[in-house]
C-alpha cells in the first residue's frame, strides 16, 4: 500500500484521479498543497510526490527540489521532451520520490510511472 | 529607438540578476540556483539544467506565441537570459559578459521578430492579417476562466452560476453601459467587466472557505529567514528590474502572458490590465513560496509590474511605478505569506486560477489557430491544425499544447506559399 500525495501547480484533481483508476486499493491518493505534500513525503508520512506545471521542472518540483533536495527529484516530462518507459524505471529505481511533468503529458507518463512505483 | 535601449538594458540587467542568482524567471529554476549556491550542485550542471529547463519553452511556446500577436511574451526574452546568466562565468567578467549579451539577446529579439514579420509581408501570399485572428477567440472568452477556477475548487453548480453571472454582467454592459458624462460618455469595457465579476464570485467563495487552515507559510518564513533576507538585501537592484519590465510594458515592447498580449494587441488596454492583475492575484503563492525557500526572486516579481505597465502610458512614471510596486513585494514577501495562511481558500485559489487560465488558453489557442488557417488557406486550414494536435499526442517531443494553434496557423501560412511556387495552389481573386 503507497501513499501518494499530489502536489504540484496545476491539474491536481486530474493527477488525483488518475491514480485512484489506475491504482485501485494499491495505494492512498491525497491532494495537497505543494509544500504540505513535500513535508509529508519528508517526515515518511507520504512515500511518493506527483505534481504538474506548465514546465514539468517549475512549479512542479520546486518545493519538492527545496524542501527533499534535488536528488530526490525528477522531472519526467518537460516541453518537447517526455522521457522513455526505461528513463522512468531507472528513475524509480534510483530511489527518486518526487516527479514533476507538464500537465499536457499526464495521459502519457502517470501509467508508466505507475507501473514501476507501484 | 527608445524601444531597443530600454529592450537591451531589461535583457543586461535580467542576465546579470540570473548570474549572480538574485532572480531568475523560471519557477523551476529557483531551486536549482539555491542548491548551486548551497554547493550541492557545480556551474555546469547549473548551465545544463537551466538549458534543459528553458530552451524548450522559449523556441516551442515563447516565440510562436509572441510571432503571433506582435508584442513580445516575456518568456521569450527571460528564459533566455536565464540560460545566458547560467552559462555565464561567475565574478565581475562573468557579470560583464552577461549583461553584453543579455542586451544583444534583448535587441535581437525585438529585431528578429521584426525581420521574420517583415519576410512574411514579402512572400507572394501574404498571411499576415489573417494570422491576428489567432487571437480573435481568447480576446472574448477570456473572462471565463475565474468560473472554470470556481468549477476546479467548489464544484459544477458554483461554476455555472459564476459564468452565468459573467456573462449577464458582460450584456448588461454592452447594453447599459455607456454612461453619458455632460459632452461626452464613457464606455464600459464588457469583458473587463464580465471578469471582474467572475474575479469576485472567486474570492468571495475562496476567502470564506477555512477547511485546512495551517500556518505551514509562517513555518517557511522562520525556517527560511535566511533566504528572505537575502531578497530583501538585492531589493535597490530588483527594483530598477521591475521599473524596465514596468516601462518595456507600457511601450507594447513586451507583455507577462498570452492572455493580456492578445488584449494589448486589439488595443483594449483595460481588460488587459484587468486579466494581468487576476494572473498576478494567481501566481503570487508560487512566486511568494519559492522565492522564500531558495532566496532567489524572479526579473518581473508577483508579475504586477506588468499590470502598472498597462495601465500607465507614460515610460518613465511606469518605470517608477514599477520600481515601487516591486519594492513593496519584496519588503512585505514575509507578511504576505503569512497573511496567505489565514485564507487556506486564496492558496488554493492560485493554483486553480492557473489551471483555469492554462485551460481556457488551450482550447481558445486552438480554435483561434483554426480560424486563422481557415482564412489563410480555407479547406486545408482546418485539416492541417487537427492534424497537428492528434498527431502531437503521438510525439515523444510534442510541442506545447498551447502553442499548437499559433505554430500551426503559421506553418500553414508557409505551406501555402510552398504550394503556390509549386504551382499547386492558387488564391481565389
Amino acid at each position: 500500500m503507497k501513499k501518494i500525495v499530489v502536489g504540484g501547480q496545476i491539474d491536481k484533481q486530474r493527477i488525483a484521479s488518475m491514480v485512484e483508476t489506475i491504482a485501485g486499493d494499491q495505494a492512498t491518493v491525497e491532494v495537497k498543497g505543494d509544500i504540505e505534500a513535500a513535508m509529508a513525503v519528508k517526515t515518511g508520512a507520504a512515500d511518493l510526490y506527483l505534481g504538474a506545471c506548465n514546465t514539468g521542472g517549475g512549479g512542479a518540483l520546486a518545493m519538492a527540489i527545496a524542501i527533499l533536495g534535488l536528488s530526490s527529484c525528477s522531472t519526467i516530462s518537460m516541453p518537447g521532451n517526455i522521457k522513455s518507459e526505461e528513463e522512468i524505471k531507472a528513475e524509480v529505481e534510483a530511489g527518486k520520490k518526487a516527479f514533476g511533468f507538464t500537465a499536457q503529458d499526464i495521459d502519457v507518463v502517470v501509467p508508466v510511472l505507475l507501473k514501476y512505483v507501484l | 529607438m527608445l524601444q531597443y535601449i530600454v529592450i537591451a538594458l531589461l535583457g543586461a540587467l535580467a542576465a546579470v540578476l540570473a548570474n549572480t542568482g538574485v532572480a531568475v524567471f523560471n519557477d523551476g529554476f529557483r531551486p536549482i540556483v539555491s542548491e548551486y549556491r548551497e554547493g550541492q550542485i557545480d556551474r555546469k550542471a547549473l548551465a545544463v539544467t537551466s538549458f534543459a529547463l528553458s530552451f524548450g519553452l522559449v523556441v516551442g511556446f515563447g516565440i510562436p506565441v509572441s510571432l503571433a500577436a506582435t508584442v513580445i511574451l516575456i518568456h521569450s526574452v527571460a528564459l533566455g537570459t536565464d540560460i545566458i546568466g547560467s552559462f555565464c562565468p561567475e565574478g565581475k567578467v562573468g557579470m560583464a559578459i552577461s549583461a553584453v549579451i543579455g542586451a544583444v539577446y534583448g535587441i535581437g529579439i525585438v529585431y528578429g521578430l521584426q525581420f521574420i514579420v517583415d519576410l512574411f509581408s514579402k512572400l507572394p501570399i501574404n498571411f499576415l492579417d489573417s494570422l491576428s485572428q489567432v487571437g480573435t477567440p481568447i480576446t472574448i472568452a477570456f473572462a471565463i476562466f475565474p468560473a472554470v477556477a470556481v468549477g476546479l475548487e467548489y464544484g459544477f453548480k458554483k461554476a455555472t452560476l459564476t459564468a452565468a453571472v459573467t456573462l449577464l454582467v458582460y450584456q448588461l454592459t454592452v447594453r447599459f453601459g455607456t454612461i453619458p458624462m455632460g459632452n461626452s460618455k464613457i464606455t464600459l469595457n464588457a469583458s473587463g467587466m464580465a471578469l471582474l465579476a467572475g474575479m469576485i464570485f472567486l474570492i468571495v467563495f475562496a476567502v470564506r472557505d477555512k477547511s485546512d487552515a495551517s500556518n505551514t507559510n509562517e513555518q517557511l518564513v522562520t525556517v527560511f529567514s535566511e533566504k528572505v533576507k537575502r531578497i530583501q538585501k538585492n531589493v535597490p537592484i530588483l527594483a530598477v528590474m521591475g521599473g524596465l519590465v514596468a516601462m518595456a510594458t507600457s511601450l507594447s515592447l513586451v507583455i507577462g502572458d498570452p492572455i493580456s498580449q492578445n488584449l494589448v494587441s486589439e488595443g483594449d488596454m483595460m481588460s488587459a490590465a484587468m486579466a494581468a492583475l487576476a494572473r498576478a492575484i494567481g501566481f503570487i503563492p508560487l512566486i511568494a513560496t519559492t522565492a522564500i525557500t531558495t532566496g532567489v526572486y524572479s526579473p518581473v516579481g508577483m508579475t504586477f509590474v506588468f499590470v502598472v505597465g498597462l495601465l500607465v502610458h507614460n515610460p518613465v512614471i511606469a518605470f517608477v511605478l514599477g520600481a515601487v510596486v516591486i519594492t513593496l513585494e519584496v519588503l512585505l514577501l514575509s507578511s504576505v505569506a503569512k497573511f496567505l495562511d489565514k485564507f487556506p481558500g486564496v492558496r488554493k485559489c492560485g493554483d486553480n486560477i492557473r489551471t483555469a487560465m492554462g485551460r481556457v488558453l488551450n482550447i481558445s489557442l486552438l480554435l483561434g489557430g483554426m480560424m486563422a488557417a481557415q482564412a489563410i488557406a480555407p479547406g486545408i486550414g482546418i485539416f492541417v491544425i487537427v492534424a497537428l494536435y492528434v498527431l502531437n499526442k503521438f510525439s515523444k517531443k510534442p510541442i506545447v499544447e498551447m502553442a499548437i494553434g499559433p505554430v500551426g496557423a503559421i506553418s500553414v501560412g508557409i505551406l501555402v506559399n510552398i504550394l503556390y511556387l509549386l504551382g499547386l495552389y492558387t488564391v481565389a481573386k
